[in-house]
């Protein structure tokens, strides 16, 4: 039992944070909201971390499964469907597309799969743009109404931000969970060695499928979520810059950690809010940091520290020694 | 044919050929990039729009004449691109798997530019003209020509030849080619590799920034051309095949005639649609292009 609470025990300090932060600003709906979005970014980044921890890809076009999730899911509660039931098959249409997209990772690794996602991610965006009547194109769908709750009612204010908190700590548990089974070690296998995990009778197509759908469930659940709770969405809400900034948490915290990723959220969604009075001057930071986690932290904040901790453990970024294409 | 018919087709033609002349350049450049250093550099199309609005800095707000003005410029990019390799790129020389970092790397240039382009050059306009090169018109024929255009393609030509000879027949462009092939084998004979890194990064965005500062001469553009040629740039370097200045140069003048034709048929939407689906497929089922080595 001990063995158990020490395990858990950043899960259970995680929980209690993830459901007291809302509470804690239940008084300040701004605050508040902050906190939801974090939450928000902590589930998709941990969904990315999958991917680009554990399997060894870089999808960008993570925010467009996302947005196909949020965009379904609208569609379908504005017919007149129940928002849940609506969720459930916009997360599950759209981790299938997560599935179909994740195709090129077969044929292609390294940066010729994230060009590919990338490329992947502009027809998205362009489809987005261009499906005006399923989407509203660029002006975007606002008024989105709230999840109604099964005893009469609608989701609203702390109970929104507790439900994703539940969503999020789920969602960490999970990936913790699969990352200590099977399924997780023959992915690490495979993001060490394709060839060497193929050899060894690991299905590889089969694993990283795999991932792709787990992946894109993380990515399309928080995108449905995403929609009511900021009550606006448009291409932009879903575009190449919000999977590179997913991806910058991922590795800002340390990819192929469980709390690598979570710590880079916790820091970097905030950031926008904060330097919300600097407006003119967040690309730039961004973009510093982008350039700042590459060149000084290319293990992360958390990866950084584990590796000091475990002198002589090969950084992950080292040790991944998947060929490039050519 | 009746003269209107002629008329579109010819400046169908010439557009054409210019838009793919300065695709042909800015593919080259990134090529050159990627063949030597395996940097996919995203940021070309801020490099291309920097260069355009330090052109329009210069020459409208100045009063440079433009062609002094694009000299200077091109002649800017140097220090430019060494501080840039000082700075960033060389920490990446020996990384394995460094085509990704520098991938992500260049995205977070992309972003500073564009934070400081729209902070600077966003207040003032939204769209930006430069005054033509050379004015007038030449009659071909029936049909007039505008010098200003006619003078840009001269000049892009002119530089794709030379860049073409270059890559070709001098040393460097050997060392440059052995360098992509096998860079240990390389340095085995000889070549030293750090220093045609260098040479390949200054060139490559001298060349990106001469097909900014051409385009700028040519049209008038906003601030979305940066996001549109990095786009083409990288869709044209995949589909002639990464480090294949060949395939640069002829995968450029086809994206430009069909930019050209489409654009006159329907979106620009489209076109980018095409590019896209066209880059897709050759990721998918020949990731070392058409014109491959």
């Amino acid at each position: 039992m001990n063995v158990l609470t020490s395990r858990w025990l950043p899960h259970a300090i995680f929980a209690f944070a993830a459901f007291a932060m809302p509470l804690v600003f239940s008084g300040n709906r701004y605050f508040a909201f902050i906190v939801g979005i974090t939450l928000l970014s902590v589930l998709w980044a941990t969904g990315m971390n999958l991917l680009y921890g554990y399997t060894g890809l870089m999808p960008l076009m993570f925010a467009g499964i996302a947005g196909i999730s949020a965009y379904v899911t609208i569609g379908l509660s504005a017919a007149g469907w129940s928002f849940w039931l609506a969720m459930l098959v916009g997360s599950i249409a759209a981790s299938l597309v997560g599935i179909v997209l994740g195709l090129p990772s077969l044929r292609l690794r390294g940066f010729y799969f994230t060009l590919c996602s990338l490329v992947i991610q502009s027809v998205i965006t362009l489809a987005f743009v261009y499906f005006v009547n399923l989407t509203n194109g660029d002006v975007g769908i606002s008024h989105i109404p709230l999840p109604e709750l099964p005893g009469g009612g609608q989701l609203t204010g702390t109970s929104y931000e507790l439900v994703l908190a539940a969503l999020t700590v789920i969602g960490v548990v999970v990936l913790t969970l699969l990352v200590e089974s099977g399924f997780g070690h023959r992915l690490i296998a495979i993001r060490e060695d394709d060839g060497l995990a193929e050899t060894l009778g690991i299905n590889v197509t089969r694993q990283r499928l795999a991932a792709f759908f787990i992946a894109s469930l993380f990515a399309s659940i928080g995108g449905a979520l995403y929609a009511p709770y900021v009550g606006f969405v448009s291409p932009r809400s879903f575009d190449v810059l919000v999977s590179l900034n997913i991806w910058l948490m991922v590795a800002f915290g340390g990819r192929g950690t469980i709390w690598g990723p979570v710590v880079g959220a916790v820091i970097l969604a905030p950031l926008p809010f904060l330097l919300q009075d600097y407006y003119m001057i967040k690309d730039v930071v961004y973009g510093l940091l982008i350039i700042g986690v590459i060149v000084l932290l290319p293990a992360g904040i958390v990866g950084g520290w584990k590796r000091k901790a475990a002198a002589g453990e090969p950084a992950p970024d080292v040790a991944q020694k998947t060929a490039p294409a050519r | 044919m009746s003269d209107a018919t002629i008329i579109i087709l010819l400046s169908m033609i010439t557009t054409g050929l210019m838009l793919g002349m300065i695709f042909s350049l800015v593919a080259v450049g990134v090529t050159i990039i990627y063949g030597s250093i395996w940097m996919p550099n995203a940021a070309n199309g801020q490099f291309f729009l920097l260069a355009a609005l330090l052109l329009w800095s210069a020459s409208v707000s100045w009063g440079l004449h433009p062609a002094l003005a694009a000299l200077i410029i091109i002649g800017l990019s140097v220090p430019f691109s060494y501080a840039l390799e000082i700075l960033l790129i060389r920490r990446f020389y020996d990384v394995p798997n460094r085509n990704i970092s520098y991938f992500v790397l260049s995205l977070g240039i992309t972003q500073i530019l564009a934070g400081i382009f729209s902070i600077t050059y966003g207040i003032w306009s939204d769209q930006f003209q430069l005054p033509p090169l050379v004015g007038g018109l030449t009659m071909l024929g029936p049909f007039p020509m505008v010098n200003n255009r006619l003078a840009a393609m001269l000049i892009a030509a002119l530089l794709l030849v030379a860049l073409f000879t270059l890559l070709r027949y001098h040393r460097y462009g050997r060392a440059l080619r052995a360098v992509f092939q096998n860079r240990e084998a390389a340095a085995l004979r000889g070549v030293d590799v750090r220093a045609v890194y260098r040479m390949s990064f200054v060139l490559g965005n001298a060349v990106v920034f001469a097909g900014g500062v051409l385009f700028a001469c040519a049209y008038s553009f906003d601030f979305s051309i940066a996001w549109t040629m990095a786009i083409t740039a990288f869709a044209i370097m995949i589909i002639g095949g990464p480090g294949s200045v060949l395939g640069a140069l002829v995968i450029g003048m086809v994206f430009g005639l069909t930019q050209a034709a489409v654009s006159i048929f329907a979106s620009p939407t489209i076109a980018a649609f095409s590019y896209l689906g066209a880059m897709l497929v050759i990721l998918l089922f020949r990731p070392s292009g058409l014109f491959a080595r």
